[in-house]
């Protein structure tokens, strides 16, 4: 279906358990003894579709498989069965310290975030004032980045993310982007993002930004989809089952 | 392979980036970055011109270009294999939140110390034109036009290794160790202080295949290639006063070294891609 961003069908994903997470060739030599490495499970038969215009919240405890769905979308992770089909350009907006190097001045890590992105030198000529003037960080952006603070990274992360103009913007936990003012930006920015007909799907704890923004949620709950759907109610459902839980741990505490 | 390769043509202008990135990051801090850097091979060149040719005993023309001919390219062999067994963990916060092709990390790597390489080979060919200039010495000939494809082979060779390197460092974090150990043993076997005539020597009265196996070692038919590219006419060499029999390259014994140099980075570059998703997992 060309209405289709993203379309996933049967995913599972599980991870080798891993005693130390830098094997040695020591552990490797021991665990030829060891019967078959234990796993643990990711997702379990996750099938969902995203249409184009859609933005989307995925919500859930820690630890339930919610950053491992948004890897799976974007390629990061490849699942042990089932396909993934992406329709348009792909981006990811990065977190603090992933996409930038301390020592390189904004503009160069301008750059640099371009081409992770997969865009070309022409493409990024083309986007570097409209990134900069989002950024409103003019007067540093010559500036290394080991002297800008956390507030002026995000926005200088989100501002390459949504001035490259994707067709899929993939956020992971990193809505909390500088000032309220510049909050604010963002949010418009979001929303005339959307109204373009592209689609962002987000991760995040933050339930209210998810209410403002997301037309739609999907609950993931120990890798499984719990609930889907109009996100005040699945953010309800939620929030009830948190709820339940912690009268539970009351009661028998 | 070909599609792997159609989509890493495709983030070409990212493996740029990566490159320019790590020479400006290495040249940044200081106007006399390229400078120091070359401090550091000149005082190893100085010790072991004085080990060598005064106390050893070792008469070969200009000994100091001698060994900078083999021991620019050794500098490189090295310094693209250490780098290399870092870059993925280096990269781990990157790997672990986008896509892009996984290859290009152990490329840029391979591709920022080919720069910088060829920056010190610049240098060589002033301080030789110097000599020839000023001194007796070694003019170059028309061997040079081998130079471009010593180069590449080396390039293919130290890819190759590159990426079996960079990926086994995944999984086995002692890799490193292993590969400063072996670096430090190939370091001696490979004739890069010594002329290659003095294992010929040696090796030929036991056996006259065991020289040829010799030159098979990695970097060994290469050095002595380089060698004798660099400095056509070095003269007469002799060790403690005792003449030793010079040798014209052997270009045989290149070709097939030039193809296991091949080989390895076609291996390598399938072994990488096999493992290369897993990366973000394991990071």
């Amino acid at each position: 279906m060309m209405n289709s961003a993203i379309s996933l069908q049967h995913i599972n994903k599980s991870f080798e358990l891993l005693r130390d997470k830098h094997g040695s060739l020591k552990s490797a030599f021991l665990s030829l003894r060891r019967s078959r490495p234990r796993t643990i499970l990711g997702l379990q038969d996750i099938t969902l579709t995203i249409n184009k215009g859609e933005t989307v919240a995925i919500i859930g405890k820690n630890g339930s498989g919610k950053s491992t769905l948004l890897r799976i979308i974007s390629r990061v992770y490849r699942p042990n069965s089932g396909s993934v089909d992406v329709n348009g350009r792909m981006s990811t907006m990065l977190a603090l310290a992933a996409g930038f190097h301390p020592e390189l001045t904004g503009r160069e890590n301008i750059y640099f975030n371009g081409a992770i992105m997969g865009l070309s030198a022409a493409d990024m000529a083309g986007n570097i004032d409209r990134i900069i003037d989002f950024s409103e960080l003019n007067d540093f952006i010559d500036a290394p980045v080991k002297t800008y603070s956390d507030g002026m990274l995000m926005r200088l992360g989100f501002s390459i993310a949504v001035e490259t103009d994707p067709d899929i913007l993939l956020i992971d936990e990193v809505l909390a982007v500088g000032d309220a003012e510049f909050q604010e930006k963002c949010y418009d920015r979001i929303e005339s993002f959307k109204q373009l007909g592209r689609t962002i799907v987000f991760v995040t704890h933050d339930l209210d930004s998810a209410r403002r923004v997301a037309s739609r949620a999907i609950w993931i709950n120990a890798g499984k989809i719990a609930a889907d759907g109009d996100t005040v109610q699945v953010i309800d459902q939620y929030l009830a089952s948190v709820v339940h839980v912690e009268h539970a741990t009351k009661e028998i505490g | 392979m070909i599609n792997e390769l159609r989509e890493l043509y495709r983030y070409r202008y990212l493996l740029s980036q990566l490159v320019v990135r790590d020479i400006k990051v290495r040249y940044k801090n200081s106007v006399l970055g390229f400078f120091w850097s070359l401090a550091n091979p000149l005082l190893q060149v100085a010790t072991i011109t004085i080990v060598i040719k005064y106390i050893m005993g070792l008469g070969v023309g200009n000994y100091s270009a001698y060994l900078l001919a083999g021991y620019l390219p050794w500098m490189f062999f090295q310094l693209a294999l250490l780098d290399s067994s870092q870059v993925v963990l280096l990269h781990r916060d990157l790997l672990r939140k986008v896509y892009f092709p996984r290859e290009v990390l152990p490329i840029s790597v391979v591709g920022a110390n080919l720069v910088h390489y060829m920056l010190s080979l610049a240098v060589f060919f002033a301080y030789l034109l110097f000599f020839r200039l000023f001194l007796h010495g070694a003019p170059l000939t028309a061997k040079i036009l081998l130079l471009p494809v010593l180069m590449a082979l080396q390039c293919a060779l130290v890819m190759g290794l590159a990426f079996f390197i960079s990926c086994l460092n995944v999984f086995y974090e002692d890799v490193k160790y292993l590969l400063s150990a072996l670096l430090s043993v190939f370091f001696y076997l490979t004739p890069v202080m010594y002329p290659a005539e003095l294992v010929h020597d040696k090796l030929v009265h036991i056996h006259p295949m065991l020289y040829k196996l010799y030159l098979l070692l990695p970097m060994n038919a290469l050095t002595d290639a380089y060698r004798k590219t660099l400095l056509p006419s070095v003269g007469s060499i002799s060790i403690r006063g005792t003449e030793v029999h010079t040798l014209p390259l052997d270009y045989g014994m290149l070709a097939i070294s030039g193809v296991l140099c091949l080989v390895f980075a076609v291996a390598g570059y399938r072994f990488f891609n096999a493992r290369k998703w897993v990366f973000a997992e394991r990071v």
